[in-house]
């Protein structure tokens, strides 16, 4: 895997840029944010005057809202300037809407998820894949059987086309509204790609979906919305991956993910993240569960420089459940503030969170944590573990959960614990033969069995790899 | 955002206090330092997260609760064979410069809004002297207030190898219909080696409102351990906090709060580690009842230089009532990875099993509540060592049952 990013870091250079500029005539917006970019980029996309509206409210919104960095022990997000990034590039016209053979894609673009494994996962493994490469997805497939029961799997600009009613009424409005906070603001005018799943009423998909994001610029922005709604009785998962190769400026992720689980449905969203380290990820997720649905989050967040993403889940219906899972990983330089908010709103609701947390060579983890319950949800119940384990002392681990229970009839319950590595454990499996750095690994890979259970193998067996280069210090 | 109690006090007020305790010039000028500083001050932080202050301590309508030359209190003090305990004028007189050496040396004179209003007005309170190597009995403080403010200023200086519990109880004595506001600095001052266990017992009238913030410093192998008991008051923000600033110090933070009608208890422990193998324990257990509601912050922060650190911290909420309200928030802030820390927090109601097991046994159901209540109480009550404060703080959560 080292060889590949060091292939990728080759392949992704101006000059292929430059080609595609000259060829395909892709279109790239002009760096920063202004009401013209974003009315060239809807008109691009030739949306319809609504979405026009609403990605203008949010232009406006997202210039009166503060920066959300006020929080004790905030990331620092004094270097990402938004006026420096190219908030859109879409890599080739021919792509547009995605094609649905790996051959159809430009060499560069096939080469690139090849080494990034997707198609033969898509083989192996999923229902269906999507692929976004910079801001458009180039790459979108679903399986026959799965098409016929009336599973939608596109991209977001064909679902804006296609599926205007439901997406006029889901899109931003009740979940991730733009007033949620100023990256979901930003989100909601400059947002491009992602997918849009629709599972219809009493249908298990029971193969999981992926979608798959790469970012190869410098200094670009991207935006990617995915929208999920699993109808009663339908159960879907859903797998997003994302990656960036390593450039010396900044970029700037800031995705938007909706998830309405109906009466009784089950979804399941996970996620590996592992964005190059000079990129700022700052996304908003939510999901709202209905009566007796499911929502299970499942994060892996490894890459970035900085993340603030704190999936949540708002449980409205009697009998909702959520679970989240996550794991966090910080090597040098790295600060990834991550948690997992809940809103107990209805009776008989329950969630539980599972944090687990790695640092390492001065990084930075934090649990930040909001479990809410209303006045009238009784009988609700929540568990929230949290896990740090740190290598060193350069490193730091925070827990900062909160808890506002507004009724009695409740069962809540909050745990941390921290702890470096034991010197016994290392000293049994070094005395069993292993040397310092595999019985390291070796206890990293217990400490997070509780994630890579709930992934499909492939994607634990990632998961597992992606850690064992960031132990080794070998990835960029 | 503080100029509307500013305009209510004057320099004046603050010499005339002053005088009236027969102070030294420097004791004078931290007051007007700290009067001058009000202008720029904020209110003490409380927990915010987005869309929601906590506790809104801008809610105070102080110019009609402070009157600084009224504080009209009973003051007992029992002290104990060894150890001074003292009024302000007397220790002004007796120990000038072990006051000046540490006044102002944990607590912040201008920490926030609230503690520089204290330090420009306090005119209450005691000075406790352990000298070195003396093994003291219990020191008893017990306060109380009959005017409509009160400030008091406890300043505790254990030397080497000393010890010394001592017992605080507050309480209003003329009780009026109007709000009322008590403020109260702690400082606790351990040198090496000494033992300082402080426990206070607020049992304020519930129509006043409560500041106190009580930091400890603990040196080398000194112990600083509190009990916070809060029974009273309208409103009540208290900060108990402990520096472990020397090697093998130990701190260990007992609450314990009982809130009926619309009482609010914003309580804080704070731990810093920030020398080796400091130990420090943190429990705090609170039950709701009506409409009380509380805020509960607990932060172990663990610096880069605490090797061997070990830390825990429980916080356990009993909700009575459907009203009440109860918010949570247990931090644990680690920057030196040869740590073990743990801090866990619960919210619950009384264990509908239990009831059933104790009223199938022939209890009413009003009496097992109560018993099961009195029950949930005693993880801390064990770890209250004076007997005295254990046996007052049971009475009283005995009596609130019962009410």
């Amino acid at each position: 895997m080292s060889s590949d990013q060091d292939h990728l870091k080759e392949t992704d250079t101006e000059k292929r840029f430059e080609f595609k500029k000259e060829e395909k005539s892709a279109f790239e917006a002009e760096k920063g944010l202004t009401e013209e970019t974003i009315r060239v980029i809807s008109e691009d996309k030739d949306e319809p005057e609504w979405m026009l509206e609403r990605r203008l409210r949010a232009l406006e919104q997202y210039k009166e809202m503060p920066m959300p960095d006020g929080w004790p022990g905030a990331p620092d997000l004094s270097e990402v300037d938004v006026d420096e990034i190219v908030p859109y590039i879409r890599p080739d016209i021919e792509t547009r809407g995605g094609v649905d053979d790996w051959n159809d894609l430009p060499e560069e673009i096939q080469d690139t998820f090849d080494k990034l494994g997707i198609p033969e996962a898509e083989k192996n493994a999923l229902s269906g894949v999507g692929a976004q490469y910079e801001s458009e997805i180039v790459y979108q497939n679903m399986q026959e059987r799965w098409e016929e029961k009336g599973v939608i799997f596109c991209d977001m600009d064909k679902a804006v086309q296609e599926h205007e009613d439901i997406l006029k009424e889901y899109f931003m409005t009740k979940a991730v509204p733009p007033s949620d906070n100023k990256f979901a603001a930003l989100h909601g005018a400059i947002w491009s790609g992602g997918s849009f799943v629709y599972v219809p009423e009493d249908t298990t998909v029971d193969m999981p979906v992926q979608a798959y994001f790469r970012m190869n610029s410098d200094g670009m922005g991207q935006f990617e919305h995915t929208l999920i709604i699993a109808e009663e009785n339908s159960e879907v998962h859903y797998i997003e991956g994302c990656s960036a190769p390593k450039y010396s400026e900044f970029n700037l992720h800031s995705g938007g993910v909706e998830v309405f689980v109906k009466e009784n449905a089950h979804v399941q969203y996970s996620t590996v993240q592992n964005w190059s380290k000079n990129t700022y990820n700052l996304n908003t997720k939510r999901a709202i569960c209905e009566a007796d649905g499911t929502m299970e989050w499942v994060s892996g967040s490894m890459g970035s420089k900085a993340t603030m993403l704190y999936p949540s889940t708002v449980l409205k219906g009697p009998g909702a459940t959520d679970n989240h899972i996550t794991i966090a990983f910080a090597g040098e330089g790295q600060d990834i503030d991550t948690g997992a908010k809940v809103y107990h709103n209805a009776p008989e609701t329950k969630s539980t969170i599972e944090s687990k947390s790695i640092s390492k060579d001065g990084g930075r983890t934090n649990y930040r944590g909001l479990v809410h319950i209303a006045d009238g949800a009784e009988d609700s119940s929540t568990s929230v573990e949290c896990d740090a384990l740190m290598f060193d002392n350069e490193s730091t681990s925070d827990t900062m959960p909160y808890m506002e229970i507004q009724e009695s009839k409740v069962d809540v319950a909050h745990e941390a614990t921290v702890g470096k590595i034991g010197d016994e454990d290392v000293f049994y499996l070094q005395s069993r033969g292993l040397d310092d750095d595999d019985a390291k690994q070796m206890i990293v890979a217990g400490f997070i069995e509780p994630i890579t259970e709930e992934l499909p193998i492939e994607y634990a067996v990632e998961l597992n790899r992606l850690i064992e280069l960031e132990m080794e210090g070998s990835l960029g | 955002m503080s100029t509307q109690v500013h305009a209510n006090l004057t320099e004046a007020q603050v010499e005339q206090i002053s005088d009236d305790l027969g102070e030294p010039e420097w004791l004078l000028e931290t007051r007007k330092d700290a009067l001058a500083a009000l202008e720029e001050l904020e209110m003490p932080d409380v927990i915010r997260t987005p869309g929601r202050t906590w506790t809104n301590l801008d809610a105070l309508e102080y110019e009609s609760l402070v009157d600084p030359l009224d504080y009209a209190q009973d003051k007992d003090r029992v002290d104990a064979e060894g150890v001074e305990v003292l009024s302000w004028s007397e220790a002004l007189d007796e120990h000038e410069d072990l006051v000046e050496e540490h006044f102002g040396s944990t607590v912040d004179p201008q920490r926030d809004y609230l503690t520089a209003l204290s330090t420009a007005l306090f005119s209450a309170g005691t000075v406790v002297y352990v000298p070195e190597g003396v093994d003291a009995e219990d020191v008893k403080i017990r306060t109380t207030m009959n005017s409509q403010s009160l400030f008091n200023y406890t300043l505790v200086l254990a030397e080497e190898s000393s010890s010394v519990t001592i017992l605080e109880r507050q309480q209003t004595g003329e009780t009026t219909d109007a709000d009322q506001y008590y403020s109260g600095i702690v400082e606790v001052v351990a040198e090496e080696n000494a033992y300082v266990q402080y426990g206070a017992l607020q049992n304020l009238s519930e129509e006043t409102y409560n500041f106190q913030v009580k930091r400890g410093h603990a040196d080398t192998y000194a112990t600083v351990n509190w009990i916070d008991g809060n029974i009273g008051s309208r409103l009540t923000k208290s900060n108990v906090e402990t520096r472990l600033l020397g090697d093998s110090s130990e701190s260990q933070i007992l609450g314990a709060f009982f809130g009926h009608e619309d009482q609010h208890f914003d309580i804080a422990s704070r731990v810093w580690h920030e020398a080796e193998h400091t130990i420090a324990d943190l429990v705090t257990r609170g039950v709701l009842d009506d409409d009380a509601r509380s805020v509960y912050e607990g932060v172990q922060d663990v610096g880069r230089e605490a090797w061997d650190t070990s830390s825990y911290q429980r916080e356990n909420t009993l909700m009575l009532s459907d009203d009440s309200e109860a918010d949570a928030s247990p931090k644990l802030i680690i920057n030196n990875h040869d740590t073990e820390a743990s801090h866990s927090a619960t919210v619950g109601q009384v264990d509908e099993e239990d009831m059933f097991y104790m009223t199938s046994r022939g209890v009413d159901p009003e009496s097992a509540k109560n018993m099961l209540v009195e029950g949930f109480y005693v993880p801390v009550l064990e770890e209250v060592q004076v007997d005295e404060l254990r046996e007052d703080l049971d009475q009283l959560i005995y009596e609130r049952l019962r009410e």
